[in-house]
């Protein structure tokens, strides 16, 4: 983690999963992207956000993905927890 | 009208659909809506309002929570830019299918409280079968793929995320 950049990933929770993880948005550093494929599984390990991935929905650049997604510099990243509209 | 609309995204694509989305951050009279929404498509020409067929389905926020104990308010969070891109996608993929005309998406955010409307959603064909079915359609997606989250704020003061949709 480190501080905003353009090239960086954009991460953001929402609702229920933001409020047990105790944030809402970070920045995965560009240099952190030097390394290997980057995907949001292992960002979510890595990050060691609550409860299980397949709990979740993952979102990149606003549309759903699947998690083993590749990740590229510049991307927001979303984990969704279920959702409940209408 | 005392509604504020957040988002206001009004096209026609290519095959002639008339689609109107808003996510309203204050209560909305889903009549008026229906009526301003009428004199648009009026407006656009004879086509468009010649709809033999229209089916409208209205939402509204329930007195009790879902333990059965009183509801105080029901928080809406969504995902700002994905849920106005989803609800887009989700509408014109739907109307597309069914090959209906019209279509109208109002849906709240923020604080709603009971008895207030949380979603309406209007669509108009030329036979009943495509109007219903697609607004059944619609409504289904809507609930279960555009990024909405709902909080239950109960009169104690405790509140708690909704994991999922109340049974069809």
């Amino acid at each position: 983690m480190g501080e905003p950049s353009a090239a960086g990933i954009r991460i953001r929770l929402f609702a229920g999963l933001q409020e047990q993880a105790g944030w809402a948005e970070r920045q995965w550093t560009a240099d952190a992207l030097v390394e290997a494929t980057l995907t949001p599984r292992q960002l979510w390990q890595t990050l060691q956000l609550p409860g299980e991935l397949n709990s979740v929905r993952v979102a990149i650049n606003q549309q759903f993905a699947a998690a083993d997604t590749p990740l590229l510099p510049g991307d927001e990243l979303a984990f969704l927890p279920p959702i409940s509209g209408g | 009208m005392s509604w504020l609309s957040y988002l206001r995204s009004a096209v026609a694509d290519a095959e002639g659909l008339q689609l109107k989305i808003d996510l309203h951050l204050e209560a909305f009279e889903p009549l008026a809506c229906l009526e301003q929404w009428q004199r648009q498509l009026a407006a656009s020409g004879p086509s468009t309002n010649a709809s033999a067929a229209e089916s409208v389905f209205i939402g509204r926020v329930r007195a009790a929570a879902a333990d059965g104990t009183p509801l105080l308010a029901l928080e809406l969070e969504h995902y700002p830019g994905m849920t106005e891109r989803q609800l887009q996608q989700l509408a014109t993929g739907c109307c597309a299918r069914h090959g209906v005309g019209s279509c109208l998406v109002q849906h709240r955010i923020g604080r709603v409280l009971p008895g207030e409307a949380i979603v309406l959603v209007a669509i108009g064909a030329d036979r009943r079968g495509p109007a219903q079915r697609c607004c059944q359609e619609l409504l289904e997606a809507l609930k279960h793929d555009a990024p909405f989250w709902k909080r239950e704020w109960r009169r104690d003061g405790t509140g708690e995320w909704l994991t999922s949709n109340t049974p069809l």
